[in-house]
């Protein structure tokens, strides 16, 4: 039947459009608010209570807005909202740089955020079904991380030589194509998910879905993995900004957009290989790049080898994008706790991450960073152990009860 | 224009939403008889706050994001930050007051750091306001002279 490939083929074109766009539009926020507020007379207080909201949305919104995508029925409906969610909140911040608009926008940018990471894996799950998840979902990741890269790149021209403003004025008019796509990913329907009968059957099987060993260890490892992670960049680029003064800027430029590539590159394979060998060596891989990375920072004597050392994070990166829905769909086995599942997942690792900031920030201003790199190193390291030891395969589990 | 139109749109709708309703305040006030009115032209007095900051060359090198004062609210030294790409691998470094010259004008304020990127790019890293601050100070007083 040509033409039912031929919608399936669009369809699938446009779910890697829509991964471009939606990371695309998340690059300009994050730490450049801070820059553009600065050069909005915004003081350091109110600079940092923005950024704090924000981050503190985005934790407390996951759990939420997991089980809000597993509630709805239209998935697309929600990825849609959130799309139009941050393009509001980039205008807000684009046109009325003020403390009430800012924090408006913050708290629906956290939230909204909260609901794409699930509604595009979920829409993904309707389009191709269980089997074939990890290849979607690494393919997700290839075009979310062109999407990244390129918008960084752009962004950083545009913050440059046209205005801070055109940063987000760029996010907002992503949305367009984003939305555009919405309608073309029509997924055949899909059975609604099983579900119990009874209130009671209900409450014991989210109680059987929170106790779960999978579901604990893997997040317990997305939060060493971002606790590990998170500050490595930060810290180093704030090294080299020392060593090499304002020209450190391109090798900052290329300390992110290498990591991109190298996700791009290896993305797909990621998924490929998850289906065929199981999720258990890409853990493996993925978690031990960590340790390895923080020790060749630590260690590191030119700030050029940086860029190749950075681009390992790629690697991480690529096995925990294609992981966090891969796993997620392994533990709920179809089911319809599937966001939630993400949600968890994603707590995990926003709380991982910010204190990952604050404790690895805090200790390389008191003990310098080569403490800091080696403590981060072995987090990792503890994080690579819990996987080796407590994560089983859960690719290869049969449903359970 | 659809953009600015979209976000003119938005920003009318939130203003209605944000502006509580009252008594309107077209009638400026009168000042009480204590205090009066003086306008400063804007090469007497210039914002500093969120200001670009170029080196004698003006090449832009840094942002003046805060000024720290003593006692007498007199400035003792600019908080700059440096560098970073998308705001990964920014670095404040505080410089004294005594580092900057200001030229303001119409339109086109501008502040010089007479500091050089090497005499900064070591500095320790300004990160607490609650904790005792790093400037850095010229070591002897070595202005530099005027290029434009």
């Amino acid at each position: 039947m040509p033409r039912k490939r031929a919608t399936k083929t669009r369809a699938t074109r446009c779910l890697d459009l829509l991964n471009f766009c939606i990371a695309g539009e998340q690059t300009g926020f994050g730490p450049f608010v801070a820059v553009y507020l600065a050069a909005r007379q915004w003081s350091q207080v109110e600079i940092g209570f923005a950024l704090s909201l924000g981050t503190i949305t985005a934790m407390v919104s996951q759990v939420p807005a997991g089980v809000l995508v597993d509630a709805l029925r239209g998935k697309r409906n929600a990825v849609a909202a959130g799309i139009l969610a941050i393009g509001v909140s980039a205008l807000l911040l684009a046109v009325w740089p003020a403390l009430v608009p800012v924090l408006t926008a913050q708290v629906v940018h956290g939230f909204a955020s909260c609901v794409l990471t699930p509604g595009i894996a979920a829409v993904s799950l309707e389009l191709v079904g269980r089997a074939a998840l990890g290849e979607r979902v690494g393919r997700n990741a290839r075009f979310a991380a062109l999407g990244n890269g390129l918008a960084a790149g752009a962004m950083g021209l545009l913050g440059s030589y046209v205005s801070d403003q055109a940063v987000f004025l760029l996010t907002a008019v992503l949305c367009v194509p984003a939305l555009v796509t919405l309608p073309f990913i029509d997924a055949k329907p899909q059975p609604p998910p099983r579900r119990a009968a009874t209130r009671h059957a209900r409450r014991a099987e989210l109680v059987a879905l929170l106790t779960d060993r999978r579901l604990l260890v893997f997040a317990a490892c997305a939060a060493l993995f971002h606790l590990a992670d998170a500050a490595m960049l930060p810290i180093a680029a704030g090294e080299l900004t020392k060593r090499e003064g304002v020209h450190a800027n391109l090798i900052i430029a290329a300390c992110i957009l290498a990591p991109q590539a190298v996700v791009a590159l290896v993305s797909p394979w990621v998924g490929r290989t998850a289906e065929q060998f199981g999720r258990r060596p890409l853990l493996l891989l993925g978690w031990a790049s960590l340790p390895l990375r923080a020790v060749l920072l630590a260690v590191l004597p030119n700030p050029y080898l940086l860029v190749a050392v950075q681009a390992i994070s790629g690697v991480s990166a690529a096995v925990f994008g294609v992981m966090v829905p891969v796993i997620a769909d392994d533990v709920t086995q179809g089911a319809r706790r599937f966001n939630l599942c993400i949600g968890i997942f994603g707590l995990a690792a926003t709380a991982g991450g910010a204190l990952s900031t604050t404790l690895a920030g805090g200790l390389a201003d008191a003990a310098g960073d080569p403490v800091a790199f080696l403590s981060l190193a072995v987090v990792g390291l503890v994080g690579t152990v819990v996987v080796w030891l407590a994560m089983p395969e859960t690719g290869t589990i049969e449903a359970e009860d | 224009m659809t953009v600015s139109r979209v976000s003119l749109i938005v920003l009318l709708l939130l203003l209605m939403a944000a502006v509580p309703e009252g008594p309107s305040r077209s009638t400026t006030p009168e000042l009480p008889p204590t205090v009066e009115l003086q306008t400063f032209a804007p090469r007497e007095a210039m914002p500093v706050l969120g200001h670009r900051v170029v080196e004698a060359d003006g090449e832009a090198v840094a942002r003046l994001i805060d000024v720290l004062v003593d006692p007498g609210g007199r400035p003792v030294a600019a908080v700059l930050d440096f560098g970073g790409f998308m705001g990964v691998g920014v670095r404040k470094i505080a410089v004294h007051w005594s580092t900057l010259r200001f030229e303001p004008g119409e339109g086109t304020h501008r502040i010089i750091l007479t500091l050089a990127p090497d005499e900064i790019k070591a500095a320790p890293e300004y990160r607490d306001p609650e904790k005792p601050a790093p400037v850095v100070v010229p070591a002897t007083p070595k202005p530099k002279p005027e290029q434009q």
